[in-house]
C-alpha cells in the first residue's frame, strides 16, 4: 500500500476510516497525534500498521514552501504601498504597525509578554487622501501576516449601519460585522454616527460596534474614517472610543505636484499624454485650487475625475473627423481639460 | 448543551446501560433522537421497556446510529440538562461493511465532541483472550485519547456474569489511574456511582 501523508485534521482521519484505512484504534492514536501536533504513538501490544506512513519531510517542506509564498505576497503588498504616490507620513506609520505586528508575534512564539493586538484604526483626511486604499492594503497585509484570516474589507457608511426603527440599527450593524469577520470593517465618514443628538439610532450604532470590537477583538479590524476635524470632534464627544483605537493615522492633502504626479500616472496606465499645452494648464489649475484653498484641493479623486472627463471630451473631439492617428488617439490637448474645468 | 457519550466495543451492554441509566435517573418517557451518518434525524418516543425490547439486542452492531437521550439532572434547585449519547459499537479491525464503517466514523467524529466520555468494557470477557467483547487495542488507545479531554470513566459491565470478578481485577490493573466504576447495566447496579461522576462534570 501507498504511504499516505499523515492526515493532519481530524475530518482528514475520518475519511481515511470510512475508505476502511485505518482501524478505531489507529483513527484514536491519530486524533491524539492531532490535538497535540505529535506523532502516533502506539502500546507495545499493538501491531503498526504499514500504511500510517509519516511523511514528514514532506510537510515540513511544504510549510516552508507556504512561508516562502506568503513572504513573496507580503513583498508585493509592501511594493504596491511603496508605489503609491505622496503619502509619506502614512506609508511611514504602516511600517511601524507592520513592525509592531511581527515584533508582536515573534515575542509571542519566545514566550514573552506581549502586547494585545488591538489594530482598530482611525483615518483622518479628506476625501480622496488615500484612505480607503490604504485600508485595502493593510487587510492584505495582514493577512499575509496571519493577523486576519481573509483580509477583505467591507466599505459601509452611516446609512448601512442605523436603522429606521428601534432595535433595526443593532441588527444592520451586526450584519455589517459579521460580514467583515476575518477582515476590515471600513467606516466612512463616521462622525455621521454621532450626528442627531441623544435620541439618535446612530448612537446604538456605536454601541453595538464597541461592543463587537471586544467580543471579536482577534476577528475583525474596525477603521473608522473621516475629515480631520469631524473625526477629532466625534472621538471628544464619545470618550470610551478614543482608548479603544490605538491607531490614528492622519491622512494630509495632497500637493499640487503630487495630484500632477498621480495625474499622468494615471494617463500613462491608460495609454494616454498630456500635450505640452494640456500640462502647463493641468498645473495652473490645481496650483490655483491649493492658493485658493479650494476643499477639493488636494483630492485624487477628483483629478481622477478630471482625467477621465478629458478622455471623454477627447473623444467627442476626435469622433467628429474621419480619421485619427495613433498620436492624436493618445494625446489630451489643453481644449479637452478646458472644458472640464469650467464643468 | 453538555454531552455525555457512551463508547466500547461491540455487544458490551451500552445501549442497555444507556436506556437503563435514563430510566434511573427518573426519565420515563424516553425521547431518542437517532441521527444517521448522512445527517437524517428521527425522533421517537419510548418507554422504558419498549425501549429495552428494541433498541437492545444479543448480536453485535445492533445500534448503527448515534441514539442521544435527553436526561434532567437534578442539581441543587434547579436541573441540569444533558445529552446521553448511545455509540455504535468499535471492534479491533476494520469493518467490511461500509454501512458500520461510516456510522464507526460518526462514533469517532462524536467522541471528539463531547465533554464527558463514559467507556464500556466487558468485565465478564476480560480475562478471556481473542474474545470479540475482550478488550483490546481500541480500549488502550480510547482510554489514552480520553485522558487528554475532561471527564473520563470507565464502566466495567455485567458485573453479574460469574467470572466479572477476576476481569475487574485485570482491568484495574490494565488501566490504573483511571477511574473505573462497576456496574451491571443489567441490575442497574453500581448506577450511584456513575451518577455522582456525570453529575460532577456535566
Amino acid at each position: 500500500m501507498a504511504r499516505d501523508a499523515r492526515p493532519r485534521t481530524a475530518s482528514e482521519v475520518l475519511d481515511l476510516f470510512e475508505q476502511g484505512r485505518v482501524t478505531p484504534a489507529e483513527a484514536f492514536a491519530l486524533f491524539r497525534s492531532i490535538d497535540k501536533g505529535q506523532d502516533p504513538e502506539f502500546s507495545k501490544a499493538a501491531p503498526v500498521s504499514n500504511h500510517l506512513g509519516v511523511a514528514r519531510p514532506k510537510t515540513k517542506e511544504k510549510a516552508e514552501d507556504d512561508e516562502a509564498a506568503r513572504r513573496q505576497r507580503l513583498r508585493e503588498v509592501e511594493a504596491e504601498l511603496n508605489a503609491l504616490i505622496g503619502l509619506d507620513s502614512v506609508k511611514e506609520l504602516v511600517k511601524e504597525v507592520q513592525a509592531f505586528v511581527e515584533i508582536q508575534q515573534r515575542r509571542m512564539a519566545q514566550h514573552l509578554v506581549s502586547e494585545p493586538l488591538v489594530l482598530h484604526m482611525i483615518f483622518k483626511g479628506n476625501p480622496g487622501t488615500g484612505k480607503t486604499t490604504v485600508a485595502r492594503i493593510f487587510g492584505r497585509m495582514f493577512r499575509e501576516m496571519g493577523v486576519l484570516s481573509k483580509g477583505h474589507l467591507i466599505e459601509c457608511e452611516r446609512a448601512d449601519v442605523v436603522g429606521e426603527y428601534i432595535g433595526h440599527t443593532a441588527q444592520k450593524t451586526r450584519n455589517q460585522i459579521n460580514q467583515a469577520m476575518g477582515g476590515i470593517l471600513f467606516i466612512d465618514e463616521a462622525y455621521a454616527l454621532a450626528r442627531g443628538g441623544e435620541k439618535d439610532f446612530g448612537k446604538e450604532a456605536i454601541d453595538t460596534l464597541v461592543k463587537a470590537m471586544e467580543d471579536h477583538k482577534d476577528e475583525f479590524i474596525l477603521i473608522l474614517a473621516g475629515y480631520q476635524d469631524e473625526m477629532e470632534g466625534f472621538l471628544q464627544t464619545n470618550p470610551g472610543l478614543q482608548s479603544r483605537f490605538p491607531i490614528h493615522i492622519p491622512f494630509p492633502d495632497y500637493s499640487a505636484a503630487e495630484l500632477l504626479h498621480i495625474a499622468h500616472h494615471m494617463l500613462r496606465e491608460r495609454q494616454y499624454r498630456l500635450s505640452a499645452a494640456a500640462r502647463e494648464r493641468l498645473k495652473m489649475i490645481l496650483e490655483q485650487k491649493s492658493t485658493r484653498r479650494d476643499p477639493n484641493a488636494g483630492n485624487a479623486r477628483m483629478v481622477r475625475n478630471m482625467i477621465e472627463r478629458a478622455i471623454r471630451r477627447q473623444a467627442v473631439r476626435l469622433v467628429k473627423k474621419r480619421r485619427s492617428s495613433r498620436e492624436e488617439l493618445m494625446v489630451i490637448e489643453e481644449a479637452d481639460l478646458e472644458e472640464v474645468t469650467a464643468g | 448543551m453538555k454531552q455525555c457519550i457512551i463508547i466500547g466495543k461491540t455487544n458490551v451492554g451500552k445501549s442497555l446501560f444507556a436506556i437503563q441509566f435514563a430510566a434511573f435517573l427518573g426519565v420515563k418517557e424516553l425521547v431518542i433522537t437517532a441521527k444517521d451518518s448522512f445527517g437524517t434525524v428521527t425522533r421517537s418516543t419510548y418507554s422504558v421497556d419498549q425501549a429495552l425490547r428494541e433498541l437492545v439486542s444479543d448480536g453485535a452492531h445492533h445500534t448503527r446510529k448515534l441514539q442521544s437521550i435527553t436526561v434532567d439532572l437534578p442539581v441543587g434547585k434547579g436541573v441540569k440538562r444533558f445529552e446521553m449519547v448511545d455509540t455504535s459499537g468499535l471492534i479491533e479491525g476494520i469493518p467490511a461493511d461500509a454501512g458500520i464503517r461510516s456510522s464507526m466514523a460518526q462514533t469517532l467524529a462524536a467522541v471528539r465532541e463531547a465533554q464527558l466520555v463514559l467507556h464500556m468494557v466487558d468485565a465478564s470477557r476480560a480475562t478471556e483472550r481473542g474474545a470479540v467483547e475482550a478488550f483490546g487495542e481500541v480500549d488502550y488507545q480510547v482510554a489514552r485519547f480520553a485522558l487528554m479531554r475532561g471527564g473520563y470513566l470507565i464502566l466495567a459491565n455485567k458485573m453479574d456474569l460469574p467470572r466479572a470478578r477476576e476481569g475487574l481485577e485485570r482491568i484495574r490493573r490494565e488501566f490504573t489511574g483511571h477511574p473505573i466504576a462497576p456496574i451491571s447495566a443489567l441490575n442497574r447496579e453500581g448506577f450511584r456511582e456513575v451518577k455522582r461522576f456525570v453529575w460532577r462534570w456535566i
